[in-house]
């Protein structure tokens, strides 16, 4: 092929690449790249109620720092996200270990155990809401049948994350349970069939072969469930809109009051900056530990 | 260190039988192969004695101790496996020191077998790796050094060299014969590779459909199969068989009627059983110029190997093989008299395939 041929074949072929890339190009500039950067530009500029826009640096950020209510909404956040996650993942380790060793469960049974994850997370909150009613609801009922006082649930600011975290926890353990569940069932079977023959109990087998061989899938499951406590909102927002008062009032709640109740969106937009970047971090970390805890 | 006693064992899968009716004394010390093509049920007999497969009915001894129903762990034997079975998150110093440690096993005692098993096996540099940073070969000497730490009563061996190339099958093969004269141990080995149980056993197990067909050194296995499935299966190239009858006086291939190469006593059994199958090994033809006692073939394929020449040829309406003398440099379309060695045929009974003696 002489010289002039070859180039054409190259520059027909960087063409024909660019061609095939370019939707998928156009579609992350426009649905991922843009929005970022707009949330950027405006997260350094301040409005005002006659919508005019000023430069103000990173006078929003250093806002934030002295913000007392942003440094209550993390605590809110970092205690939901904590509370939640590791209930979640307890919960769904167990469930999935009750599924994969019930083999002759039925399908039907299978499936209501995994199905809350399907129900919209609006309809899960405004079901826990009437559960949940202080004085119409079945939890009180139930409570008191059992001798025990009633309690506010979530109009207390002392119980309000624990039962936010318990509502999140029943739709989202058959989902992490799922995730495990598919871990389980890629294990080698050989490997636990040799710790049988090593003599080791059903307890040293799930402590010391069945965990640390889900680790890793335990992990990603950590990952997906970070993602969506940190940005805690949906079920927040129909049940409590971040009360009583302020006691569960998360980051993302807060930013969302900043932004679309009193309209401060440069402020607003550097909550939820701070909010990505936390998420980020959180996604990086583990991810990295899902690399040291690969087999 | 332990005999294996096996008495009137079935074994079923709901309604699908198994192993119908089994029995086998394995002495101590003694390492015997089972072999036998896929799904003749010698994988189920060796999980049946590590206790990883419950008993249908029928009896298990270890030494002096029934072991139906007796968990694996209790049973004091070790198994490798054919994927190896290593615990992918432990380095190999915790694989093999994972069975100890669960007996509650003193650690200096623990590290002084663990080193031990492993300079056995020529895996110390490899101690602080896990299984993922270690090559087939290297893989297969950690399961059995996690074996070998135990100090069984008996190992036992799943198919372990069917993962590795041809070159370390034979080298891991050595090491594990080796190995078993080291350590004498009972040992039982399942394999589908008749090499591999002609090589390493001393008594050979030749399993079809759940039974045992011979139960013998390989010497006896191979130069007196007991049956025609035994005769077929062990050898390679396989032997060679051709259905014989009796017409008259004259031995004669049943296809074609042609006088077929058998002495005076085969007539004889031959006369008892109606009709039967003459069974000659590839390397137990000779190649002669004289026609008498022989059979003429044509060449119709030639296969060098190196050492010796495998010839095809079709003889009596059978595709048949002879291995013969590469010096001889045959061709194809050449013609050649075959003449099989004296005491070297074999005559199965023609209904039921039993050797005929």
């Amino acid at each position: 092929m002489s010289e002039a041929a070859a180039k054409f074949t190259e520059d027909r072929q960087r063409l024909e690449l660019a061609a095939l890339s370019a939707p998928a190009v156009i579609f992350t500039v426009a649905m991922i790249a843009f929005p970022v950067v707009y949330t950027v530009w405006l997260g350094l500029h301040s409005f005002s109620s006659t919508g005019k826009q000023s430069f103000v640096g990173l006078a929003n950020y250093s806002r934030l720092l002295a913000d007392t209510e942003f440094w209550h909404g993390l605590w809110v956040t970092i205690a939901l996200y904590v509370l939640s996650l590791v209930l979640q993942l307890v919960f769904g380790v167990w469930l999935a270990l009750v599924l994969f060793h019930a083999k002759r469960l039925p399908g039907i049974v299978r499936s209501l155990f995994i199905s809350p994850f399907m129900m919209p997370p609006v309809v899960a909150g405004m079901m826990w809401l009437v559960i949940l009613d202080p004085s119409l609801g079945a939890a009180n009922y139930i409570l008191q049948s059992l001798g025990l006082p009633p309690s506010e649930w979530l109009a207390s600011p002392v119980w309000v994350i624990p039962t936010v975290a318990l509502i999140d926890t029943w739709q989202w353990t058959p989902y992490v349970a799922l995730i495990v569940l598919g871990g389980l069932q890629s294990l080698p079977p050989s490997v636990y069939e040799a710790a049988q023959i090593d003599g080791a109990s059903a307890f040293k087998t799930f402590q010391r072969i069945t965990l640390p061989l889900l680790l890793p899938t335990i992990v990603t499951a950590t990952i997906l469930r970070s993602v969506d406590l940190l940005r805690f909102f949906d079920i927040i927002y129909i049940t409590t809109q971040g009360g009583p008062g302020n006691a569960s009032n998360t980051l993302n709640i807060y930013g969302f009051r900043v932004g679309f109740e009193f309209f401060n969106i440069g402020y607003a937009s550097a909550l939820m900056l701070t909010l990505t970047a936390i998420v980020f971090g959180a996604v990086l970390a583990f991810n990295r530990l899902r690399g040291a805890v690969a087999w | 260190m332990a005999s294996i006693s096996i008495r009137n064992l079935v074994k079923r899968y709901g309604s699908f039988t198994v192993i119908p009716d089994l029995n086998l004394e394995i002495a101590d010390h003694e390492f015997v192969v089972f072999v036998g093509p896929s799904g003749c049920g010698k994988s189920t007999l060796l999980r049946i004695i590590a206790g990883l497969e419950p008993i249908s009915s029928g009896e298990l001894y270890i030494g002096d101790n029934r072991v139906n129903g007796v968990p694996a762990a209790q049973r004091d034997i070790a198994m490798v496996f054919q994927d190896y079975a290593l615990y992918p998150h432990m380095r190999v110093y915790e694989n093999m020191s994972f069975a100890l440690e669960l007996r509650g096993t003193p650690k200096a005692e623990i590290d002084a077998r663990v080193k031990r098993a492993a300079a056995l096996l020529h895996i110390e540099p490899y101690l602080g790796r896990k299984p993922k940073e270690l090559s087939g070969g290297q893989r297969q000497r950690v399961a059995m050094g996690r074996a070998i730490v135990r100090n069984p009563k008996a190992f036992l061996f799943d198919e372990p060299l069917s993962n590795l190339d041809a070159k370390l099958r034979g080298q891991v093969r050595a090491e594990i014969k080796a190995l078993s004269q080291q350590l004498k141990t009972t040992m039982v080995f399942v394999t589908h590779d008749q090499i591999e149980a002609m090589t390493m056993a001393d008594r050979i197990v030749v399993m079809q459909s759940g039974t045992v067909q011979q139960y013998d050194t390989p010497e006896a296995v191979y130069e007196r199969p007991s049956n025609q499935f035994v005769a077929g299966f062990i050898g390679s190239p396989a032997m060679n068989f051709f259905p014989v009858e009796l017409r008259g006086e004259q031995i004669v291939f049943s296809q074609d009627g042609a006088d077929a190469p058998l002495d005076v006593n085969s007539r004889d059994l031959l006369r008892k059983a109606g009709h039967g199958v003459f069974g000659i090994r590839p390397e137990h033809f000779s190649v002669t110029a004289d026609a008498a006692g022989a059979v003429a073939v044509t060449v119709r394929l030639v296969e060098p190997l190196g050492s010796d020449t495998l010839i095809h040829f079709d003889l009596a309406g059978a595709s048949a093989i002879a291995r013969v003398d590469p010096a001889l440099r045959p061709k194809v379309g050449d013609r050649l008299n075959l003449r099989p060695q004296p005491g070297r045929a074999h005559l199965f009974d023609g209904s039921n395939g039993q050797v005929l003696r």
